[in-house]
């Protein structure tokens, strides 16, 4: 029983990086951006996070310079995509390629051509009063780190956002059919910055989350892929705020398998083990197949003639 | 998926514009654009130089030298440029279908993984048998790992750009899963395979230099490339489908078997840069050598407009700048990864180019 606790614990825990990108690629690919470029915007948030705090040893700078690290690179694709027209899918890919040079680069330049090692503490569990001494799911939901709190708060907020508020219809708009959008006195192009780079703020912070509450520590390509898992969970959530939570935990929960059967000391490789989210989440697309429908301007760009 | 003259087209959904310029623009705009691109990227590129603290003009200066000053220096350049060159023109010809296949890394992984396997299961075979063999069955491994993607697409409509990211990592993690195994060195003490017999390795084209025969391929490949797409029925199909599927489907081409044609074409090229470089650069298989590849290829290709001659430059010129940021950094102390600074960089540039400059899409 123990151990099952542990396994959903770390599986929320793995899912938080994922939820925080996801919902920022939510926002993104709603107003009709595709956000190949997460995983970038989450480097570039875990390396502006983790140098921030390793310099000023102060936590709350450390997640601002994350969210403002996600949003810069964000801000780059904003500008090729929706000003410059530029395709959307290979953007995302160039910048991800950007953002692990830059990072990598400025590690070493920004301490005299060497990576220092920057070890961090972790950020502590904190128990909700009450609430964590519920058997089984309090030991699960209410024992977690702050970033993991406030992440599933986020959940709500975004949904409410999209659904129900005069923002959301309109970014819902641009990304179905900005043409009708520009009639009615919304401008696409700005929307869709804007939708871009405020995703980028919850990528970057989905990076804080790594390298500040995970590992304490910033390496090159740290997110390895993990924006990809998210982008998988915003198909496999079909853009509702709702049910990418619940695919986020599904992968969550396979890295936390992948991750614990190490330690069984099963018969099973790492390298098999390293593989399990990335076939998990091929399978899962290749399960729900067809009949996804994404927004529907998704990709193609917006011009006012 | 929509319907075109009642048949369900898998849809794709990138940018208009990249593929209409590629078509259209005249070959001097191009390479303008591709010239411009680069100096924006360097222009770019010295920001973070100088935020680092170290002078752009003596990086810059390091750099040229390390990629040009000596035989030894222009002889590795081209071999680091022969991968990026065959699996960047496999990524033109897709993205000229506007298939986006930016799996190389895994595609060139498995390829590595093929011919090693094959070159130490048969040490004792004779060269001229042994070093096609090995060519071929990475050919088709890259295949394979490209028609997985394709067939996810026609069959059950996952975009390829997921599904090929997904199998990067599943690649280079299969390496590492075949050297823990079966065909690691013993006692190694990194993940590596046995050195291979001499049989199994690339013939040198210059004496007293590394300089393997592989560039040989990798200029087959472009000119192959050249006449398939624009003097064979196969190479006018896939640019219809480029240019507009409905209008392909109309033209009566079958978009699923054009789909998948191009797609292992694709991954055969870039199982053959695997397979070339295992067999012309280490001389066994070692744990990460496929690494950015992938992505270099899709940055050679988009530098080159997606024109299979216009690759030739385009990969020397990614090779080039990869050997000589090596140099810069053994030199001046500026980390190599600035290559991917630039490389992103000038990604973006020229893809803003030719939004801009492209026709105006109606959404």
């Amino acid at each position: 029983m123990k151990i099952i606790i542990e396994l959903l614990a770390a599986s929320v825990r793995i899912a938080t990086p994922l939820l925080l990108a996801a919902l920022g690629g939510i926002l993104s690919e709603c107003a009709g951006t595709f956000a190949v470029g997460i995983e970038g915007m989450m480097l570039m948030g875990a390396f502006a996070g983790v140098v921030a705090t390793y310099s000023t040893h102060n936590l709350l700078l450390g997640l601002f310079a994350s969210a403002f690290g996600g949003a810069a690179l964000a801000s780059i694709i904003a500008t090729a995509t929706a000003c410059f027209r530029a395709d959307q899918m290979v953007t995302g890919l160039a910048s991800n390629i950007l953002s692990l040079g830059l990072t990598s680069f400025l590690v070493r330049g920004f301490f005299g051509g060497q990576a220092p090692v920057m070890r961090l503490a972790p950020l502590p569990a904190i128990s909700v009063p009450i609430l964590s001494r519920i058997p089984v799911l309090g030991e699960v939901l209410f024992q977690q780190p702050a970033l993991t709190y406030a992440a599933f708060l986020l959940v709500l907020p975004v949904h409410f956002l999209l659904v129900k508020t005069q923002i959301g219809l309109t970014m819902r708009a641009v990304g179905e059919n900005p043409a009708a959008a520009f009639a009615v006195g919304s401008d696409p192009i700005r929307v869709r910055m804007a939708a871009i780079i405020a995703g980028g703020v919850l990528a970057g912070l989905g990076g804080a989350e790594l390298a500040l509450q995970e590992l304490g520590t910033f390496t090159d390509g740290m997110t390895n892929g993990r924006g990809f898992i998210a982008l998988a969970a915003i198909i496999v959530g079909r853009w509702q705020p709702l049910k990418v939570m619940i695919g986020c935990l599904l992968f969550g929960t396979a890295s936390a398998l992948a991750l614990n059967m190490q330690g069984w000391g099963l018969p099973v490789s790492s390298y098999v083990l390293q593989m399990a989210p990335y076939v998990i989440a091929l399978a899962v697309l290749i399960g729900i197949g067809r009949g996804v429908k994404m927004p529907a301007a998704i990709g193609r760009s917006f011009t006012r003639d | 998926m929509k319907t075109v003259a009642g048949k369900s087209v898998p849809e794709t959904r990138a940018g208009d514009s990249l593929w209409r310029v590629v078509n259209k623009g005249s070959s001097f705009n191009r390479l303008a654009l591709s010239v411009l691109a680069v100096l924006a990227a360097f222009a770019f590129t010295a920001v973070p130089i100088s935020l680092s603290g170290k002078n752009p003009a003596v990086a810059y200066w390091a750099l040229l030298r390390g990629a040009f000053g000596s035989v030894d220096a222009i002889t590795f350049a081209l071999n680091k440029s022969t991968p990026y060159i065959l699996a960047g023109v496999g990524v033109a010809m897709c993205f000229r279908a506007r298939i986006i296949n930016i799996g190389g890394e895994g595609q060139i992984a498995v390829g590595g993984i093929v011919s090693s396997w094959i070159i130490l299961t048969f040490p004792d075979l004779m060269s001229s048998v042994l070093i096609p063999l090995a060519l071929v069955g990475a050919a088709l491994a890259g295949a394979v790992w490209a028609g997985l993607p394709a067939m996810m697409r026609l069959r059950r409509g996952v975009h390829e750009v997921l599904s090929t990211l997904m199998l990067n990592f599943v690649g280079t993690l299969l390496v590492g899963e075949v050297l823990n195994g079966t065909m690691g060195e013993p006692g190694a003490g990194f993940p590596q395979s046995p050195l291979f017999p001499e049989s199994g390795r690339l013939p040198i084209l210059l004496p007293q230099t590394d300089l393997h025969s592989g560039i040989l391929l990798a200029l087959i490949a472009v000119v192959s490339c050249h006449f398939v797409l624009w003097y064979t029925p196969f190479g006018f199909r896939l640019r219809v489908l480029g240019s507009s599927s409905s209008a392909a489907i109309y033209a009566g081409i079958s978009l699923s078997s054009t789909f998948l044609s191009v797609m292992l074409l694709s991954g055969a090229l870039a199982g053959v840069a695997g397979g070339i470089e295992v067999m012309g650069i280490h001389y066994r298989l070692i744990e990460g050598f496929s690494s950015g590849f992938g992505f270099n290829a899709v940055a050679v290709a988009l530098l080159g407009a997606l024109n299979p001659l216009a690759i030739l430059p385009s990969g020397l010129f990614f090779g080039f700048l990869e050997a000589g940021s090596l140099a810069m950094q053994r030199e001046v102390g500026v980390p190599s990864s600035l290559v991917y600074v630039i490389e992103g960089v000038t990604m973006i540039c020229v893809l803003c180019a030719m939004g801009f400059i492209g026709p105006r899409s109606r959404s």
